[in-house]
């Protein structure tokens, strides 16, 4: 069953959901072939060497002074040693100690540095600091310097000196790992078992660690490569296994010193080393999710093949005309299907409509601000006459801004925290308005204040973490108006403001739509904010407009069922009208992208389906010069038939409904609850 | 900004008492005494407690404390005892080299790393696959081995460079340079590619950021977006582990000097350990401290000079 | 409104409320900067009483989500007391309020991040009936039982949360909450995330349930309408204070605050005609923008923003008093304008 997300905007490629039972075998991001071949050297690597004495072709101090280092053959398949001892035999024999010292390391450095970071995490800022001022102190002494006089004084011992190594490292961990315990601490599924309350070591091993499982592993692996160069390093300053007992930093230590006459000696111990220590990289980054295969970020789009446009006129007076917009996924479903508006100066039209219904994706396109993959494949967009679909990426950048702007849904992270409020503003204006400095700060002073900022000067000075919400949002609209653009784009420009904000936010909209004649596209799932607003409105779902017109009509007399029951699902009903006892509620979910039915894509949900909703229909005229998408709309809307609240039963969804997208098998007339 | 600087001033002290602390718990949790190390494997008892004494090293574990710690901060780090030099001189005179080199390579590291790992991001596609994986082939190779590999190639098979040795800035300008190049480009394989990949992903997560879109939205041309705003995204990571790099490099720069015979701290330290001088032991530690905690100083005045949400906490 | 079927007259003095307040301030922070600092919740009471729905309205900073937590034990209140059922939990830690008190149960906002995504809705489920003893069998039984009586088929127990839609999660945190018979349940904004036609279905179902099953809530939210669908009374926030609490009909129909007054003309209503009207009345009141110069540490915290105050609002916190049906902290309530 796919679903999508509430943010529908940008996570475009939704996953099918796993089966029920549990992935067996490996995950996804492993089985490609360098993680493969890396885990594969890895395992071959600790086998050889740990059973090296039961295979080995000679005995580590077995010499052949005849055949002293010498190249491979069939006798020393890697070649000999200065004394003559086979390459092969010693390289392998050698590498039982560094894999366990590693491991030895990597054991110390999270038994020590998870359970200190999970504390942490939990106990609250005064343990926090205390820990984590100690493990900044441990972190800032030069681990391989004390590892050496840890050597001068208690001698050659490898497994102590690799789990000191690992009380050093734990430092690091510690750090890393708080930041993970504390960001999942954060996920209200950690509250709400303690509330239930799960005991404190129970909400750890059960609830925070589990998530943690991804990290951990991928600094295991990182770090074990990391114990094992250490290990091999100070091996070839001479602190590793006294001889004869092979060992790969000694063995490459000899071979410098045979670099002149057996450059060829460097070679076997070196690369064996090298690969193991790669492979637990590789490993690591294929667990991390960084797989090899990168996507290409958007390319300047050259123009597309010619479009053939509408032989319709375009509207007359219309400084925006959208006809049968498709956006669809590269190689995949479609997410706007055949979406047409048109937009006269100076007024506002609404995009309204529920998470999935390609709302955002129609708005981002009217900029060419499609996120990665996702594209137009069909129909046009005139704005003032000219096409903006097919242009190229320079010539949609010579728009932007300068005749459309956009602003967005989130202002906190709408402007770039780190240039200040000024630099942000006055970039632009000096590009669009080639003015200097100077008068670029004065003309961004007068955009704050015609956005209603009383106290410019300060924010110009202030840093986007500075401002509320509010403010956020009064700047990005000022940036906007840098160029003096003819159509504001706003994208749920209110909707993560508190409800005061609101009301001045569109108050202010008003406001330069009535002094400046801006045009404006709002996308909204609020219906209030379009009566509020919007002059004209288009309700979407599930990539189509299903009723648009005046926003009068529509909202006073909607026409389509859908409409209907989104406004009997608000709860603000008229001042004097008595609070209904049910809120009127759609049954089953909006379908997917890549699972429309044809014919009517509400079909499934709606009270009032017959035969003739599952066959394509094209839409109606309504509201004067609007439109309706029923097929139904004259035995329904105009004999007057409204959406029933207690009819609705949404809450006893059976399974079925929820599996599937609602298939074109018809429903038997209104009034059912399924 | 100056109680964020305090208290990091003040964590800086505390690090490097704490390293005293620990390298003098060290020396002293063991049998040997440095008597015994300086009369060698001969002396009785008797002898051994006898020279103790004259070192000083029969007094209580605190006034011996206190006593270095005086000494310290006066600059005196006391005299070998296997040779009786005066090891603050003697380090000091050892700190330029173990500096320059990791100064440089960490330097050289930035300047490839940032250029790679910026293309690659922007870029993307197979270029951006080649930069990942390599990067990751590179930080794995030891240092040592690189560093040989290198004195095989460009010192005997193309005779461009000096194998080891050290030439001394003040003597010969241009055969100080020689000498330091090849243990410079052996510690940058490794280093360019940690900055690569860590300038790589924080242009990626950079330029996903909400933000560029509204820059997009603005008009704002593609190579401002890129090397104005995303790059100063990726600026403060980036500094960050060039920090941590120029630590490493330093406390590993041990190997290096054994392999290029270069008379630095590595050298010095390498030989305090076998020889168990315990003076200079704990001399080393404390100057390597003070080094890689003045690193952090200063790097955390970087990061907030470049990261206002930092400065205006 | 909805009313629980056949709910007798609340009398405080009767009964024991399900839930009480009383005078409750929370800080954050230690030290001397946050004791300074104005405390995110500042001298809160009320009461629920058993069967009763009572609505916490407030915008961000009023304290309404601190308030939560804190009843939650997830968040240590500075002063003042908490009681369920007459029991005083306010110093207990989450072990011990899970022994004595396993009657207060929540159900979060995000869907998404309150589901544990490696377990099965059954392992959800069972865990808070473990925990309270209940055997493995039974407990299973009773997930099962409660994820129908949400609306979803029985074997949702052995699914995982990512193959549920945002409101189907919803519905399934709910079922969490109530396996375990809760008498009290705190709704932390349960509908915020959801989409229209969905925050309908799960508003329709909590009213059932909460009808079936003679639960109170205490229902945080941000909407006027969504509170006045499903509570009886109202208290509104400010900046961790109390301003005006009432009857729902009385609070959001004639508030007698006049930060009451420009939360309920700042929504938007969905007919036009009705909203230019309200619009214009709003604009006439003359309300200061949000985010002015913080308050001061005496006084009523709207001072900045209230076209009514005087020199006394600055300098005495109005006390809540009793005007026409509801109770308010305000010098000048009796000119407060109606909409």
């Amino acid at each position: 069953m796919s679903v999508l997300p509430l943010d529908a905007a940008d996570d475009v490629l939704t996953e099918v959901a796993p089966p029920p039972t549990r992935r067996r075998g490996l995950p996804a991001s492993l089985r490609r072939p360098g993680p493969l071949l890396a885990v594969g050297w890895l395992l071959l690597v600790v086998v050889l060497s740990f059973t090296a004495p039961l295979w080995r072709p000679y005995e580590v101090n077995e010499q052949d002074l005849a055949n002293r280092l010498a190249l491979p053959s069939g006798a020393h398949w890697l070649g000999t040693d200065p004394l003559g001892r086979d390459l092969l035999s010693r390289i392998f024999t050698a590498g039982a100690q560094p894999l366990l010292a590693a491991a030895v390391t990597v054991g110390v450095a999270f038994g020590i540095g998870i359970p200190l970071a999970l504390i942490a995490a939990e106990r609250g800022r005064r343990t926090e600091q205390l820990i984590s001022r100690g493990t900044e102190i441990l972190m800032a002494l030069p681990s391989t310097i004390i590892l050496l006089a840890v050597i001068g004084v208690i001698g050659v011992k490898t497994y102590v000196v690799m789990a000191i190594l690992g009380v050093l490292i734990s430092a690091a961990v510690y750090r890393i790992m708080l930041g993970v315990a504390q960001s999942v601490r954060q996920r209200l599924y950690v509250d709400a078992a303690r509330v239930n309350g799960l005991g404190s070591l129970r909400v750890n091993t059960v609830h925070v660690l589990p998530a943690m499982a991804t990290v951990i592993a991928v600094q295991a692996a990182q770090l074990f490569g990391i114990a094992i160069l250490i290990n091999a390093g100070l091996a070839f300053l001479g602190f590793g296994p006294a001889e004869p007992a092979p060992s790969w930093g000694i063995m490459i230590q000899d071979a410098s010193g045979h670099v002149y006459d057996a450059p060829w000696l460097l070679v076997p111990t070196g690369v064996v080393l090298a690969l193991t220590v790669v492979a637990a990289n590789v490993l690591a980054d294929a667990l991390a999710g960084k797989a090899a295969h990168v996507r290409a970020p958007a390319r300047s789009r050259a123009s597309g093949p010619v479009r053939v446009v509408d032989a319709a006129p375009a509207t007359p007076g219309a400084v925006l005309e959208v006809r049968d917009l498709t956006v669809s996924v590269d190689d995949g479903p479609q997410l706007v299907s055949d979406v047409s508006f048109t937009l006269q100066p100076g007024r506002v039209l609404g995009l309204v409509g529920e998470s999935g219904c390609g709302k955002t994706m129609t708005a981002r396109s009217l900029m060419g601000l499609l996120p990665d993959g996702v594209s137009v494949s069909g129909g046009s967009i005139l704005w003032q006459g000219r096409d903006l679909v097919g242009l190229t990426e320079k010539q949609a950048n010579a728009v932007r801004g300068r005749e459309i702007a956009m602003i967005s849904q989130e202002p906190m992270v709408a402007l770039d925290p780190m240039f200040s409020v000024a630099y942000q503003l006055t970039g632009p204006i000096r590009r669009f308005r080639g003015v200097g400095r100077g008068e670029a700060r004065t003309i961004a002073v007068q955009l704050l204040r015609q956005v209603g900022i009383v106290d410019a000067e300060r924010v110009l000075a202030s840093y986007p973490h500075q401002l509320s919400g509010g403010m956020a949002q009064r700047v990005a609209i000022a940036l906007a108006l840098t160029g003096e653009p003819q159509l504001l784009i706003a994208d749920e420009p209110t909707t993560a403001l508190d409800v005061t904000v609101q009301a001045e936010i569109l108050s202010l909209l008003r406001a330069l739509v009535r002094d400046t004649g801006l045009s404006v596209v709002i996308v909204s799932h609020d219906l209030g904010v379009v009566a509020d607003i919007c002059d004209d409105v288009v309700v979407m779902y599930a990539g189509q407009v299903v009723e648009s017109g005046h926003t009068a009509p529509v909202l006073d007399d909607a026409a389509h069922p859908y409409t209907m029951a989104l406004l009997g699902a608000n709860p603000h009903v008229p001042d004097g009208a008595p609070m209904p006892t049910r809120l009127a509620s759609i049954p089953g979910t909006v379908p997917a992208p890549g699972s429309w039915p044809s014919g009517c894509r509400f079909a499934g949900r709606c009270q009032f389906t017959q035969e003739k909703c599952t066959v394509p229909f094209p839409a109606l005229p309504a509201h004067g010069n609007g439109s309706v998408l029923c097929i139904r709309v004259h035995e329904v809307h105009d004999a007057g038939v409204r959406w029933h609240p207690e009819r609705a039963g949404a809450e006893f969804v059976p399974a079925a409904a929820d599996e599937s997208a609602p298939t074109a098998a018809p429903v038997p007339t209104a009034g059912v609850s399924r | 900004m100056l109680g964020y600087l305090a208290r990091r001033l003040a964590l800086a002290v505390v690090t490097v008492v704490a390293a005293v602390l620990i390298s003098f718990l060290l020396v002293h949790a063991t049998d040997g005494s440095p008597g015994a190390i300086v009369l060698g494997p001969g002396a009785t008892p008797a002898e051994i407690a006898a020279k103790n004494a004259e070192l000083g090293w029969d007094r209580p574990l605190v006034t011996q404390f206190f006593d270095y710690l005086g000494h310290l901060v006066r600059g005196d780090l006391g005299t070998s005892i296997i040779d009786s030099r005066d090891i603050a001189q003697d380090l000091a005179a050892r700190l330029p080299v173990t500096g320059f080199i990791a100064l440089f390579a960490t330097i050289l590291s930035g300047i490839i790393g940032v250029f790679l790992g910026v293309t690659a991001a922007v870029r993307g596609g197979r270029f951006g696959t080649f930069i990942t994986s390599s990067s990751g082939v590179a930080l794995s190779l030891p240092v040592f081995w690189v560093g040989v590999l290198f004195v095989y190639v460009l010192s005997i098979q193309l005779g461009w460079l000096p194998a080891t040795g050290y030439v001394a800035f003040a003597d010969d300008l241009v055969g100080w340079a020689e000498s330091l190049l090849l243990p410079v480009l052996a510690l940058t394989v490794g280093g360019a590619a940690i900055v690569a990949r860590t300038a790589n992903a924080g242009m990626r997560v950079a330029l996903q950021a909400e933000h560029i879109r509204t820059l997009r939205a603005v008009g704002t041309p593609a190579w401002r977006i890129r090397y104005v705003h995303a790059l100063r995204s990726t600026s403060v990571p980036v500094v960050s582990v060039l920090g941590i790099q120029f630590i490493a490099l330093f406390g590993g720069s041990v190997i290096i000097e054994n392999l290029f015979a270069l008379p630095g701290l590595g050298q010095a330290s390498q030989a305090a350990v076998s020889a168990h001088d315990f003076p200079a032991l704990i001399g080393v530690v404390i100057v390597a401290t003070v080094v890689v905690v003045l690193t952090n100083l200063l790097l955390d005045l970087v990061v907030a000079a470049l990261d206002p949400k930092v400065r205006n906490a | 409104m909805t009313a629980p079927a056949g709910a007798p007259a609340v009398s405080a003095a009767a009964t024991v409320p399900a839930l009480e307040v009383r005078d409750l301030v929370v800080r954050y922070g230690s030290g001397r900067k946050a004791r300074n600092a104005a405390p995110a919740v500042d001298g809160v009471s009320f009461d629920i009483a058993p069967g009763e729905t009572l609505g916490l309205v407030g915008e961000s900073g009023s304290g309404k989500s601190t308030i939560g937590k804190a009843l939650l034990g997830l968040q240590k209140p500075s002063a003042g007391t908490v009681r369920v059922h007459g029991q005083d939990v306010t110093a207990m830690s989450l072990k011990q309020r899970s022994r004595q008190v396993a009657d207060l149960r929540v159900v979060f906002q995000d869907p998404y991040s309150s589901l544990n995504p490696s377990r099965t809705i059954g392992q959800t489920l069972v865990e808070p009936l473990r925990l309270m003893g209940v055997g493995a069998a039974e407990a299973l039984r009773r997930a099962r039982a409660g994820v129908e009586s949400v609306g979803l088929p029985g074997d949702a127990v052995d699914r995982y949360p990512a193959q549920f839609s945002g409101g189907q999660r919803q519905r399934i945190a709910i079922a969490r909450a109530l396996v375990c018979d809760p008498k009290v349940v705190v709704l932390d904004e349960p509908v915020s995330a959801l989409d229209l036609s969905t925050q309908a279905q799960v508003l329709n179902l909590l009213a059932d349930l909460r009808d079936q099953r003679g639960l109170s809530f205490l229902f945080i939210a941000h909407d006027l309408g969504v509170v006045r669908f499903l509570s009886q009374r109202a208290v509104v926030l400010y900046r961790g204070q109390v301003m005006e609490t009432g009857p729902v009909d009385a609070v959001t129909q004639a508030p007698r605050h006049p930060y009451t007054v420009a939360l309920t003309s700042a929504a938007p209503v969905p007919r036009p005609a009705e909203q230019a009207a309200r619009r214009a009345a709003r604009e006439a009141l003359g309300m200061g923008t949000a985010g002015a110069a913080s308050a001061s540490a005496t006084g009523c915290p709207f001072v900045p923003r209230c076209p009514l105050s005087t020199d006394v609002c600055v300098e005495q916190r109005p006390p809540l008093r009793l005007l026409d049906q509801t109770l308010t902290a305000c010098h000048h309530a009796e000119r407060v304008p109606s909409l």
